[in-house]
C-alpha cells in the first residue's frame, strides 16, 4: 500500500495553484487528504503531481456577509473549524458528525464537496441549502449552484482544471439533520438535512445512489402542511436506493422516511435574526 | 536492507499458464524477483500434519506453484530497495492464467477440487458420538432445531505481520518475526530449508497484537526466508499491511451448524445432533492444520452442560477463500452461539427462562471431574456459581420487570441475553492430543538464573502480545523465590536464550509458562537456602529468603543477602561450602497433562431501536473463574478486551467473499471493526477457585470472546421474539427480520 511515484508542488497563491493544475492533465489537488491518500495507496488514484492547497491562506477564510444571511467557507477551512464556527449552525452540525477527531483535523469542506461522496454529509447539506460553489480555471471564474454541481459517485461540474475557491452557504431559518452510520464516525448508511429557506422546505438525503438527492415528494407535503410523520412516509415511498454490502434497498428507503421524521421532530430555528 | 513486495493473485481458483517478470526485473531499484520456479523456492512448501484418520495431507508452497487458489495468495515476490520500489515492481509481474471453478461455502458442493488429494473438497471429517442420541430424540418431550451461520472474521491486531530475514556466510539465518510461536518457527523452518537448528535463531520481540493469526507459519515467511539465503548478508524486510491482512491472513469462524436438541418437560438437555461445516479456507494452515476449527468445534461443542447422548458430525472444507487458522476463542464463539441458541429455543418451546433452563442443565461441582461426551475431563463445574453472581450483579429480577413494564407499555422491546461457557486453557499434552498432530504443545520451559549480582534473570518461551506476561512471569518468580518485583529481569521471544517454548495461544501463558516459571523458580530458592544453610552454618529449614535477605525464623536481623550468596557462587568459588557447585539457576519443564476449565457466564440487557435496527446495549455484566489471579488488572484487562473483541465479532466485523471469491471487503471501510464507540461499559465480577496447577490459575486470554455473540443473539431473540439465525446481527438484517419475520 505505497503511492505510485508522483510529484509534489505546493503552490502559495490561487493563480500558482490553477496554472499547476493546468499544465499537467494527470495533476490532482490534494486538500487535506482524508479520503485522496488511501486512493493513492491502493494505487486506485495514480496523478503525476499532486498540488497541495495547504499553503494558500485565503482559502481558509469564513466570512457572514453583511445582510447576516449567507456565510462563505473557503475550500481549506478544516471540519473541525467548520464544526466550531458560529455563523453557520448547520453547517457546524453537519461537520460535527464527519469521521473522527483526527480526520475532522485534517479534512476541509473544499475537499468534502469536491471528493464528493454520495455517504458525506456536506454534499447534502450543499443541496439542501442551494449552496453556491465559487470555482477558479484556466478559463477564468464561475459559480455553480449545489443543484448542478454533484454529477455522479465521486463527480462533480468540477473540470479537471479547476479548483473550488469557496462556497457559499445560505442561512436556513429553521434545520433538522438526521443520520443513521454501522459505526460512530463512518460514512452514513443514510443521512437527512431538513432545511427551510425562504420558498419552503428542502429534504435532503444521502447515501440513497450516486449524489445525495432531493426529496421533493416530501418537500411538497411538508409545505402543505403534512407533519413529520407523513413527510417521512413521503419520502419512504419516493426513493428507491442502492443496495449494498450493509444494507438492503428496503432498509435504506426506510431508514430516508425515518430520517426525515427525526430531523422535522428536532428541528432548530436560528434565533439570532429573527427578520430573516 | 532490501523490501519485499508480494504480487498477489486477483482471481480466486485459476491454472497458472505463464508468470512474465522481465518487466519487473529491468526496473531501476529492483534486485531480484522470485516465483515457485525460482531454484530458492523449488518444491519448498508448508505441510500441516495430522495422524488423523480421515484428514487428508495437503501442501501450501511457499509462493503459488501451477495454481491459484484464493484471491490475495502469494504468486511472486520482488525484493528491491525500498517498498515503493517493490511495489513498482510488483505491479509490473504479469501472470497469465485459466480459471478454474470458485468455491466460497463450505456447505455447497464444490465447484472444483482445490487439492487432488481431497476431490471433494473435504479436508477433514470426525463424527463424536457417545450414548443413543437418535433413539433419545425420537423419545425426547421436546425437540427444536436451529441452522445457524456465523460470520467469518480477521484477526486485524494494530500491528500486522512482519518479518526480517539475513543470512550470514555461515548458513545461520536470523529471523525477527512477529510470531507468537518462535520455537516452532524454528522447528519448522529449520528442517523445511535443510538447516540444523543450531543455524536458526528467531527472534520475536514485541509482537504486537496476535489474537492467533500471528501463531501460524505463513508461506510468506517460508518464502522470504529462502529468498534471502541466496542474498546472503542483505536482510530482506517484509511489513504486511491492511489490505495484504484482510485478504492473506488466517481468517476465522465461517461456519454452519445444523442443530437438533431434545429436552425433557422439565428443561433437561437429552440429545444433541450437530452438522457442522467449517470453511477452512484454501489451505491446510501450518502447523494446527484445517482441523483447528473443526475438531474444537465438535469436541466442545457442549460446553460447560451436562449431557449423555451426543453426535457431532464436522467437516473441514476447502474452499477459494484465506486459510482459516487459530483466531482468540478458536471455534467456541461460533459454537457457543450455536449451542446457546438451541437452549434459548428449548426454554421458549417448554416456556421456561433463559436462566431457568441453563440452571437445570449447567455441570455441578458435584459432577467433578465431569467426563464430557467427546472424553474431555471438566475439572471446573462452577458455572452456576458464574451465572448467579452475574444474575445478581446486573439485577435480573429488576431486569425482567422492566421489560414487562416495556411491553405492557408498547416502550421500546428489551431483551435478556446469556451465555454461560467454559474454555478449555491451559492444555497439557492429554488436553492437546485431539489433533494429533506430531507434536504435543503440553509444555513449557523456563530458565531462573540469578546473577552475580544477585539479580535474577528470567529466560520463557512465551511471548508477548501486550498481555504483560514481563509483569505476571516476574511477579510469580519474585514471589517464589523471595526478592522484589523490580530485581526480575524478564526475557522472552529469543530462540537462542530461552530453552524451549511453544509459545502464545489456547490461553496457556499463565497455566504453563507460569507453572514452569514457578517451578524453576521454587528449585533457585531451594539452592539458595541450601547454599545459605551451609555457608552460614544455619539450619536450612530455619530459613527464609525475603526481599532478597536471608532471614532466620525468628530473628528480626538478615543473617546474608541473595547479592552476597551469589557472589560466592559465582567470583568466590575459594568460599563455597563442600558439595556445593558453582552458579545459581534452574530450568524447569511443566506440564500440566490436562488442562484448566475456565468458566465464564454473561448476561446483558439490550433494546431494539425497531425504527432503525440499532442495538443499545443498556447493561452487561460478565463473570469468569479465572482460578488464582496474579495480577487482577492484567486478568481485568484481558477479560474486557476479549468482550470488546466477541462484540465486534457479533455486530461488526464480516469478511464477504463475492461468488468470484472477490473479497468485498478488502479495507476497514467495508470490514468494520469497533472502536471505543461501539464498546459498552462491560461490568464484571471474578471468581477464584483455585485450578490443580502450581499457581492454581486458569487461562483468561480468550474466555471473554466466546459470550457476545451468544448474548446479543438470545438477547434480540428475547426483544423482539424472531430468532437470529446468521451473524453478525446489523440494523439492516434486524430491520428486515423485524419487517419480514423468520422466513
Amino acid at each position: 500500500m505505497k503511492p505510485a511515484p508522483f510529484r509534489y508542488e505546493r503552490p502559495t497563491t490561487l493563480e500558482e495553484a490553477v496554472s499547476l493544475l493546468a499544465g499537467d492533465e494527470e495533476a490532482k489537488l490534494i486538500a487535506g487528504g482524508q479520503s485522496l491518500l488511501p486512493l493513492l495507496s491502493l494505487r486506485l488514484a495514480r496523478p503525476s503531481v499532486l498540488v497541495d492547497l495547504d499553503g494558500i491562506d485565503e482559502l481558509t477564510a469564513i466570512n457572514l456577509d453583511p445582510a447576516g444571511s449567507v456565510v462563505r467557507f473557503g475550500a481549506m477551512v478544516r471540519h473541525h473549524i467548520s464544526a466550531s464556527q458560529t455563523h453557520h449552525p448547520l453547517v457546524a452540525d453537519a461537520a460535527g458528525w464527519i469521521g473522527h477527531t483526527a480526520i475532522r483535523s485534517r479534512g476541509t469542506i473544499g475537499g468534502s464537496l469536491a471528493h464528493a461522496d454520495p455517504a458525506a454529509e456536506l454534499p447534502a447539506v450543499a443541496l439542501a441549502l442551494d449552496a453556491t460553489m465559487h470555482v477558479l480555471g484556466p478559463r477564468g471564474a464561475r459559480s455553480v449552484p449545489a443543484s448542478n454541481f454533484f454529477v455522479g459517485t465521486f463527480q462533480t461540474a468540477l473540470a479537471a482544471d479547476e479548483l473550488l475557491v469557496d462556497v457559499d452557504f445560505p442561512i436556513p431559518r429553521r434545520w433538522g439533520f438526521a443520520e443513521v452510520a454501522r459505526k460512530h464516525g463512518d460514512f452514513a448508511l443514510v443521512l437527512v438535512v431538513a432545511a427551510e429557506l425562504q420558498d419552503g422546505w428542502r429534504l435532503v438525503a444521502g447515501g440513497l445512489g450516486g449524489t445525495p438527492i432531493r426529496l421533493t415528494a416530501a418537500e411538497a407535503a411538508l409545505d402543505a402542511g403534512v407533519d413529520p410523520a407523513e413527510a417521512g412516509a413521503a419520502a419512504q415511498s419516493a426513493v428507491d436506493p442502492v443496495a449494498h454490502l450493509h444494507a438492503s434497498s428496503a432498509y435504506l428507503a426506510a431508514m430516508a422516511g425515518t430520517l426525515v421524521t427525526k430531523a422535522l421532530a428536532n428541528v432548530s430555528v436560528d434565533t439570532r435574526n429573527r427578520d430573516r | 536492507m532490501a523490501h519485499v513486495a508480494f504480487v498477489r493473485s486477483i482471481v480466486a481458483h485459476a491454472r497458472i499458464t505463464g508468470i512474465d517478470t522481465t518487466e519487473a526485473e529491468a526496473l531501476p531499484g529492483v534486485r531480484r524477483v522470485f516465483t515457485a520456479d525460482s531454484p530458492a523456492l523449488m518444491g519448498l512448501g508448508l505441510r500441516a500434519k495430522s495422524a488423523l484418520p480421515r484428514y487428508v495431507e495437503t501442501e501450501q508452497p511457499a509462493l503459488a506453484r501451477g495454481v491459484v487458489r484464493f484471491v490475495g495468495e502469494a504468486v511472486a515476490a520482488v525484493v528491491a530497495d525500498d517498498r515503493y520500489l517493490a511495489e513498482d515492481g510488483a505491479e509490473l509481474v504479469v501472470v497469465d492464467d485459466e480459471p478454474l471453478g470458485v468455491s466460497i461455502r463450505a456447505w455447497d458442493p464444490p465447484a472444483a477440487p482445490l487439492h487432488h488429494q481431497a476431490p471433494d473438497n473435504v479436508l477433514v471429517h470426525r463424527v463424536f458420538e457417545r450414548g443413543d442420541p437418535e433413539t433419545i430424540l425420537s423419545q425426547a418431550h421436546t425437540v427444536v432445531r436451529r441452522s445457524l451461520i456465523t460470520n467469518r472474521h480477521a484477526g486485524n491486531p494494530l500491528e500486522c505481520r512482519a518479518t526480517v530475514a539475513l543470512w550470514d556466510d555461515h548458513d545461520h539465518l536470523t529471523l525477527w518475526s512477529g510470531t507468537q510461536i518462535p520455537h516452532l518457527v524454528r522447528n519448522i523452518l529449520a528442517e523445511l530449508l535443510g538447516v540444523s537448528e543450531s543455524n536458526v535463531r528467531v527472534i520475536a520481540p514485541d509482537v504486537g497484537g496476535g489474537f492467533g493469526v500471528k501463531a501460524v507459519l505463513y508461506p510468506e515467511d517460508l518464502a522470504i526466508c529462502a529468498m534471502a539465503r541466496t542474498m546472503v548478508g542483505t536482510p530482506l524486510k517484509w511489513v504486511e499491511d491492511r489490505v495484504e491482512h484482510l485478504h492473506a491472513a488466517t481468517h476465522a469462524r465461517d461456519h454452519r451448524y445444523d442443530v437438533t436438541a431434545g429436552f425433557a418437560e422439565d428443561g433437561e438437555l437429552v440429545a444433541l445432533d450437530v452438522d457442522a461445516w467449517c470453511n477452512v479456507g484454501a489451505y491446510s494452515v501450518s502447523p494446527w492444520t484445517a482441523g483447528i476449527e473443526p475438531l474444537m468445534a465438535g469436541g466442545l461443542f457442549t460446553g460447560p452442560y451436562r449431557l449423555d447422548h451426543y453426535r457431532c458430525e464436522v467437516r473441514g472444507v476447502a474452499t477459494n477463500t484465506s486459510p482459516s487458522g487459530p483466531y482468540r476463542g478458536v471455534a467456541r464463539p461460533a459454537t457457543v452461539f450455536a449451542m446457546e441458541a438451541i437452549l434459548d429455543s428449548g426454554a421458549r418451546a417448554l416456556g421456561m427462562s433463559g436462566a431457568e433452563i441453563r440452571r437445570r442443565n449447567l455441570i455441578r461441582p458435584t459432577d467433578i471431574p465431569y467426563r464430557m461426551p467427546t472424553g474431555l475431563v471438566d475439572d471446573s463445574g462452577h458455572y452456576l456459581e458464574c451465572l448467579e453472581q452475574a444474575l445478581d450483579i446486573i439485577g435480573y429480577d429488576a431486569l425482567v420487570a422492566e421489560q414487562a413494564r416495556r411491553r405492557a407499555a408498547n416502550d421500546k422491546p428489551l431483551g435478556i441475553g446469556f451465555a454461560v461457557y467454559n474454555e478449555l486453557t491451559g492444555l497439557g499434552r492429554a488436553a492437546s492430543a485431539g489433533p494429533r498432530m506430531p507434536f504435543r504443545t503440553g509444555h513449557e520451559a523456563c530458565t531462573v538464573r540469578v546473577n552475580p549480582d544477585g539479580k535474577l534473570v528470567v529466560l520463557s518461551g512465551v511471548t508477548s502480545q501486550g498481555q504483560g506476561l514481563e509483569t505476571t512471569l516476574a511477579q510469580v518468580v519474585a514471589d517464589a523465590v523471595g526478592v522484589g518485583y523490580d530485581h526480575v529481569e524478564v526475557r522472552y521471544g529469543d530462540t537462542n536464550e530461552s530453552l524451549w517454548g511453544f509459545g502464545a495461544f489456547s490461553s496457556r501463558q499463565a497455566v504453563i509458562a507460569g507453572g514452569a516459571a514457578s517451578t524453576a523458580a521454587v528449585a533457585v530458592r531451594d539452592q539458595i537456602l541450601e547454599l545459605a544453610a551451609d555457608l552460614y552454618e544455619a539450619n536450612r529449614d530455619d530459613l527464609r529468603l525475603s526481599d532478597g535477605r536471608i532471614m532466620v525464623v525468628g530473628s528480626p536481623q538478615p543473617i546474608g543477602s541473595l547479592a552476597d550468596l551469589a557472589r560466592v557462587a559465582y567470583l568466590e568459588s575459594n568460599r563455597l561450602p563442600k558439595g556445593h557447585s558453582p552458579g545459581l539457576e534452574a530450568t524447569r519443564f511443566y506440564d500440566p497433562v490436562l488442562g484448566a476449565f475456565a468458566g465464564g457466564a454473561q448476561v446483558a440487557a439490550v433494546e431494539v431501536d425497531t425504527a432503525t435496527g440499532e442495538l443499545t446495549v443498556l447493561d452487561w455484566v460478565c463473570v469468569e473463574d479465572s482460578g488464582r489471579v496474579i495480577n487482577a488488572q492484567i486478568v481485568e484487562g484481558q477479560v474486557m478486551g476479549s468482550l470488546a473483541q466477541g462484540l465486534g465479532g457479533a455486530l461488526y466485523e464480516h469478511l464477504v467473499y463475492d461468488r468470484d471469491g472477490n473479497l468485498v471487503t478488502g479495507t476497514l471501510l467495508d470490514y468494520l471493526m469497533p472502536s471505543g464507540a461501539e464498546t459498552p461499559e462491560f461490568r464484571l465480577g471474578h471468581l477464584e477457585h483455585p485450578a490443580d496447577n502450581p499457581l492454581g490459575v486458569r487461562g483468561v486470554g480468550e474466555g471473554g470472546t466466546l459470550g457476545p455473540a451468544a448474548v446479543l443473539a438470545g438477547a434480540v431473540a428475547d426483544a423482539i421474539g424472531l430468532e437470529i439465525d446468521r451473524l453478525p446481527i446489523t440494523p439492516s438484517r434486524l430491520w428486515v427480520l423485524l419487517h419480514e419475520g423468520n422466513r
